[in-house]
C-alpha cells in the first residue's frame, strides 16, 4: 500500500526521448505514432529569426497524470478502469469493450489503443514489472540523461518525492478540473 | 506479447538451423529474417519485461561513441530490457534513446547472419551465403568474380599500401587496426578526418592535449556550434542541462540554427555559418584591449603573448569589425567578453567534438583553445579539465617491416608531410583528400583493395557519388560489420560481426575528473554465425599470414637477406599475423588490468571498476551517486600547466608557418559567408535520436523519427508555396536529392538543414532504405587545407519544390 506519485523537474527536460523509448521497452508499448503512454510535449517556437523567444519554446514531458479524480474511472461503464491499492490508475483488459469513453473524457490525451489486445491502455507507473519485481521506480526515471522524474510514495514524509514537494514550488497540469493529479511539475 | 515472442523465438531458432547447416537460403532473402519483407513498421517489436528470473548483464553501449554503461536484462535468452549502470562515473546513471534501443540492434532482422561473397556485380548487392572457411579463401584466392590478395599483391610486387583500411570508431577499432599493423599497409583511414580531427588537433598543438569541460562546475559556457542537447556527450549533457536557465550556469549558445541547446539558452546569438573564427578574435581584441585576461596565468604559462597580442590588435579584429563578418551584434560580442572574464576561471568556452565544418576549423579551435587559456581556465575546477587516467597494460603486437610497401605519399619522402592536398597527415589520413588522389590519378601507386570494419564511407563522406566510384574501382574489399550498409553492398566478401550485445570488447580506461575503467561484457552468445572482430581476424589471419609471407619473401630483398642470416623461422616470427589475435579478449582484457587487484572481478560483476570504488560509491538521492568525494577528484592534474612540450601555451607555432598554415589564427577574406541569390547554405548535424547512418535501420528509432526533413525558413517557404511535408529536390555539384519539407523559423532565410544519416540506398535496409534524404550526397568535396577534414558546411544548394 502506498500512493504513488511522481515530480518532473521539467525545465532540465532536453527533449531526446530516452524516456519514450525506455518506456516501450520496459512495457512492451506497440510501435506507431499514436501509440505511446508517454511522450514530451513541444511547443513551436514564437517570433522570427533571428528574434525567437527562447521562453517560447519548451519541453513538457507528460504521461498519465493518475488522477485522484480520475474522469477516465468515473466514466468507464465496465469498471474496467480502476485504482489499484497503490493508487495507480490501472485498465483490466479482461473487462474493458473498447467503448473508448475513457479516451474521450481523459483531459490529458494519456490513454491510446492496445491494437492487439483492442482494449485501452496506459502508463501503469511500471506497477506490473519494475513494482512488482519490488523496484520503487519507473523505467522513465531510471533512464533519464538530465533527471527530470523523481517517483515515490506520497504518503510517506520521509520519500524523496515528498520532501521535493514540501521544499519546491509546483504545479499540476489543469488544477482548475479538480482531477487531482499525481504528476506534480516543479518550478 | 504472443507475437513478440514467436518473432524472437523464430531468430533464437534460426542460430540451431545454421549450426545443422543445410539451410537453403538463395542471394535474394540473405539480409531479411524470411518472415518480415514488408516495409511497414512491425506491430510488435518490444519485449515487456517480466517479474521472474532475469540474469543482469553490466555492459558497455554502442549505440553512439559515448560507452555508457548499461546493465542488459536478460529473460528466457531474450535481452528484454537495457538499463543505465549507475556505477559507471562517466556515464551517471543515464541511457538515451538510442542507448535503450539497443535491443533492436540486436534483433534486427536485416542484420548480416552468416559470412558471404559477392556473386552479382559489384555493388549490386548480390551475395552468396558460404562457410567462415569459403570466405577468408575467396579473400586470399578470390573468385571468378573477383581477385583475392595472392593476385594482387604479386602484381603489387608486395606493395602492401595498396590496401587500404578504414574503421569507425569503436571499442575493437583497435583490434583492427591491429591487423592493419601487421598487414603493412601505409593507408590507415580512420574516421577522424570526417569528424574530429581538428578539434583535437588544434587544441592538441595549443594546450598539449584535447581537454574535457567541468561543466558540473562551470559558471558560464559559450556553446558555439555544439549542440549537447541533441549530440549527446557523457557527462557533458547530463552535467550542463541540470544547471541551465539561471539555475547555476550561464549559457550562450552560438548556432546558425536555434537548436535544442539554444531552447536551453540565457542567449542565442545566430552566427553566420563558418564565421565563428572572427566571433572567437573580436572576444579575445575585448579581452586584451580592456585587460581582463588573467595576468598572472599569462604571465606563467603563455608563449607568444605579446607576438599575439599584437597580431589581435594590429589587425583591429574589432567588435565592429566582427559583426559585419559574423551578423553578430557588437554590444553582445563586448558583453561576452566581459562576462566570460567576470566568472573565469569558472567560464568555459566549450570545444565541442563535431566534423569540420569549414576551412577554417584547426584555426577556430587554435583561437578557441587561447580564449580560454586568457581567462586562467586550464586545469582547474569549472574550467577545461585534462583529467587523470588510469593506465592498462598492453599486449603483444606484430609491427614487420615490409620495404615494398610504399609511404602514405612521395611528397612525405620529398620532406614534405601529406598528400599535398592538405599540410598534415595525421594518423588517421585524410579519407576525402585519398579518395580524390586516387580517383584523379595522383596517387604514386593505385588502391586495389580495402579492408572496413565498422565503418560506411559511401555515407558518411561528402559526395557520395566519388566513393561509389571509388569502391567499384576496387580489386577487392572486405567489408566486416553488422548491418549490410550502402559501404557493405560494395564488398566482394562480407564478414558478419556480431552486436556489442553479443561480444567482450577490450577493456578502455576513461580519462577525466572521475577515472574509471570499463568494460563491455558479451551479454549473451552471438547469433546466427556472427562471430567478434578478434576471432573473425584469427581465422582470416590463420588462413593468410603464411602466403603473403611467401610474397614478401619472392619481392623483398631486407628479408630475403634476413632469412639468409638467420633461418626463415626467426623472420616469419615477426611476420606472423596470428600472434596478436592468439588470446581471447577475457584473457587480453584480464592482463590488461593485472596491474589492480580486484579490477578483473569487478569488472566481470559490475562492468566498472576504480581505485576506492568501494569507499567512494554510494547512492545520495533517487537518481543520483557519488563516484568520488569532491576532495578525490582530479581538477587539477598538472597545478594549471599546459600538456605542451614547452608547458607553455602556444600562441605563435612557427613550425606550422614552415608547412604553409598561419602560425596565429588569422582570419582571411576568402572565409566570409556569401551565398549567391537564390542558393541556401547547405547545413548539416545530429540530434539524440540517431547516431549517424549507424542506427539508421533501427526499428524503434524509426519509431521516434521515420525520416529526415529539410528545415527552410517559413517565410522564405511560402514563397516558394513549400508547405509541411512537400517534397523538395536539393541540388549541388555533387548531387541531388529529395526530401521532405520543414517550414520554420529556426533557420536564417539563406540557409537550409537537414541531420545526417538518413537516406541510405542498400534495399537490405528495410526501415532505412531511401527513407529521408542523405546529406552526404548533396555535400560538396571540400578539404580543410590543415589536416585534410572534410569541411562540411561549405556547400550551397538549390531548392526546387517536386
Amino acid at each position: 500500500m502506498a500512493r504513488y506519485g511522481m515530480a518532473l523537474d521539467y525545465k532540465n527536460c532536453i527533449n531526446c526521448k530516452a524516456c519514450e523509448v525506455a518506456c516501450k521497452e520496459e512495457n512492451g508499448v506497440l510501435l506507431g505514432a499514436d501509440k505511446h503512454r508517454i511522450w514530451v510535449g513541444v511547443k513551436e517556437i514564437e517570433g522570427e529569426w533571428p528574434n525567437l523567444s527562447i521562453a517560447s519554446s519548451t519541453f513538457v514531458p507528460s504521461q498519465c497524470q493518475h488522477c485522484e479524480n480520475a474522469p477516465c474511472q468515473e466514466v468507464c461503464p465496465t469498471q474496467a478502469t480502476y485504482y489499484d491499492e497503490n493508487g495507480v490508475v490501472r485498465v483490466d483488459s479482461d473487462k474493458c469493450i473498447l467503448c473508448s469513453y475513457c479516451m474521450v473524457a481523459c483531459p490529458y490525451d494519456a490513454r491510446y489503443v492496445d491494437d492487439r489486445t483492442m482494449t485501452v491502455d496506459k502508463c501503469t507507473f511500471c506497477s506490473d514489472t519494475r513494482l512488482a519485481r519490488g523496484e520503487v521506480t519507473t523505467a522513465c526515471q531510471a533512464t533519464c540523461p538530465t533527471k527530470v522524474r523523481v517517483f515515490g510514495d506520497l504518503d510517506d514524509p520521509n520519500s524523496e518525492i515528498s520532501e521535493l514537494l514540501r521544499t519546491r514550488e509546483h504545479f499540476v497540469l489543469k488544477d482548475h478540473i479538480g482531477t487531482k493529479p499525481k504528476l506534480f511539475y516543479l518550478v | 506479447m504472443q507475437v513478440e515472442i514467436s518473432r524472437r523465438r523464430f531468430l533464437q531458432g534460426s542460430v540451431a538451423l545454421s549450426v545443422v547447416g543445410g539451410v537453403g537460403i538463395s542471394s535474394e532473402n540473405l539480409f531479411s529474417s524470411g518472415t518480415e519483407s514488408s516495409h511497414k513498421i512491425p506491430e510488435s517489436i518490444t519485449t515487456k519485461t517480466g517479474s521472474g528470473d532475469a540474469k543482469l548483464v553490466p555492459t558497455l553501449c554502442e549505440m553512439c561513441v559515448n560507452k555508457c554503461a548499461a546493465i542488459a536484462r536478460v529473460e528466457n535468452g531474450v535481452v528484454t530490457k537495457l538499463d543505465p549502470n549507475p556505477m559507471f562515473p562517466k556515464s551517471k546513471n543515464m541511457l538515451c534513446p538510442r542507448g535503450n534501443a539497443g535491443i533492436q540492434a540486436l534483433y534486427d532482422p536485416d542484420r548480416l547472419k552468416y559470412p558471404m561473397i559477392r556473386v552479382g556485380k559489384k555493388g549490386e548487392g548480390k551475395f552468396k551465403r558460404v562457410t567462415w572457411d569459403e570466405a577468408y579463401d575467396a579473400i586470399l584466392n578470390g573468385t571468378d568474380k573477383f581477385k583475392g590478395l595472392k593476385q594482387i599483391l604479386e602484381e603489387e610486387k608486395d606493395n602492401r599500401s595498396t590496401f587500404v583500411f578504414c574503421a569507425g570508431e569503436g571499442m575493437a577499432e583497435h583490434t583492427f587496426k591491429t591487423f592493419y599493423t601487421g598487414f603493412g599497409s601505409a593507408n590507415w583511414l580512420n574516421h577522424a578526418s570526417l569528424c574530429l580531427r581538428t578539434v583535437v588537433s588544434g587544441y592538441g598543438v595549443t594546450l598539449g592535449a584535447y581537454p574535457q569541460a567541468d561543466l558540473d562546475n562551470a559558471e558560464y559556457i559559450i556553446m558555439a556550434g555544439a549542440n549537447r542537447a541533441e549530440a549527446i556527450v557523457t557527462p557533458d549533457t547530463m552535467d550542463f542541462f541540470k544547471r541551465t536557465k539561471g539555475r547555476g550556469a550561464k549559457l550562450i549558445c552560438i548556432d546558425p540554427r536555434f537548436t535544442n541547446t539554444a531552447a536551453k539558452a540565457d542567449k542565442w546569438l545566430a552566427i553566420k555559418p563558418g564565421t565563428d573564427l572572427a566571433f572567437v578574435l573580436a572576444l579575445t581584441y575585448v579581452v586584451l584591449t580592456e585587460e581582463l585576461y588573467d595576468k598572472e596565468y599569462v604571465n606563467k604559462y603563455f608563449k607568444g603573448f605579446e607576438d599575439y597580442k599584437k597580431h589581435i590588435l594590429s589587425n583591429s579584429y574589432t567588435p565592429e569589425w566582427a559583426e559585419t563578418i559574423t551578423g553578430i551584434k557588437k554590444e553582445d560580442i563586448y558583453t561576452i567578453a566581459r562576462d566570460f572574464m567576470k566568472h573565469a576561471p569558472k567560464a568555459v568556452y566549450y570545444p565541442g567534438r563535431r566534423s569540420t565544418f569549414s576551412k577554417n576549423d584547426f584555426q577556430l579551435r587554435r583561437a578557441m583553445a587561447i580564449f580560454q587559456a586568457l581567462g586562467g581556465g586550464i586545469d582547474s575546477r569549472g574550467g577545461l579539465v585534462f583529467g587523470k587516467k588510469l593506465p592498462l597494460k598492453g599486449h603483444e603486437v606484430v609491427a614487420p617491416m615490409y620495404a615494398q610497401a610504399q609511404g602514405v605519399d612521395v611528397d612525405r619522402k620529398k620532406g614534405g608531410h601529406g598528400y599535398a592536398d592538405c599540410a598534415v597527415v595525421s594518423g588517421g589520413g585524410s579519407w576525402l583528400a585519398f579518395r580524390n588522389r586516387v580517383l584523379e590519378g595522383r596517387n604514386p601507386y593505385p588502391a586495389r583493395g580495402m579492408f572496413v570494419y565498422k565503418h560506411n564511407p559511401i555515407m558518411n563522406m561528402p559526395n557520395r557519388a566519388k566513393t561509389e566510384k571509388f569502391m567499384k574501382n576496387l580489386d577487392l574489399t572486405v567489408v566486416i560489420d553488422t548491418m549490410p550498409s550502402d559501404t557493405a553492398m560494395f564488398a566482394d566478401v562480407l564478414l558478419p560481426e556480431c552486436t556489442y550485445l553479443e561480444r567482450t570488447d577490450p577493456v578502455k580506461t576513461f580519462g577525466g575528473v572521475e577515472p574509471a575503467i570499463a568494460v563491455r561484457n558479451k551479454v549473451i552468445e552471438p547469433m546466427f554465425e556472427t562471430k567478434p572482430v578478434i576471432e573473425i581476424l584469427r581465422g582470416l589471419t590463420e588462413k593468410i599470414s603464411k602466403p603473403l609471407f611467401e610474397i614478401t619473401k619472392k619481392y623483398d630483398e631486407d628479408v630475403q637477406e634476413d632469412i639468409a642470416d638467420r633461418g626463415e623461422e626467426a623472420v616469419y616470427a615477426e611476420f606472423d599475423l596470428t600472434i596478436p589475435f592468439k588470446h581471447s579478449q577475457e584473457e587480453l582484457n584480464e592482463h590488461a588490468v593485472s596491474g589492480y587487484p580486484g579490477a578483473a572481478e569487478a569488472l566481470k560483476k559490475y562492468g566498472v571498476y576504480y581505485p576506492e570504488r568501494e569507499k567512494y560509491f554510494k547512492q545520495i538521492s533517487l537518481n543520483e551517486y557519488q563516484y568520488y568525494p569532491e576532495n578525490a577528484r582530479y581538477y587539477s592534474v598538472t597545478g594549471g600547466k599546459p600538456k605542451t612540450n614547452s608547458g607553455k601555451v602556444e600562441c605563435n607555432l612557427k613550425s606550422l608557418a614552415r608547412k604553409g598554415i598561419d602560425p596565429m589564427p588569422t582570419w582571411h577574406d576568402e572565409y566570409e559567408y556569401k551565398v549567391p541569390e537564390g542558393k541556401f547554405r547547405l547545413l548539416t548535424g545530429r540530434h539524440a535520436q540517431f547516431t549517424q547512418s549507424g542506427t539508421s535501420n533501427n526499428a524503434m528509432l524509426h519509431d521516434l523519427i521515420h525520416e529526415n526533413y529539410i528545415w527552410i525558413n517559413k517565410r522564405v517557404a511560402k514563397q516558394k508555396s513549400i508547405e509541411f511535408g512537400d517534397l523538395v529536390e536539393v541540388s549541388s555539384k555533387a548531387g541531388t536529392i529529395r526530401i521532405k519539407a520543414y517550414p520554420t523559423e529556426k533557420i536564417a532565410p539563406d540557409q537550409v538543414f537537414f541531420i545526417h544519416g538518413f537516406g541510405e540506398e542498400s534495399e537490405a535496409l528495410t526501415w532505412a532504405y531511401r527513407s529521408g534524404g542523405n546529406d552526404n550526397a548533396v555535400i560538396e568535396d571540400v578539404l580543410e587545407p590543415v589536416y585534410g577534414g572534410a569541411a562540411m558546411h561549405e556547400t550551397n544548394v538549390e531548392i526546387r519544390k517536386v
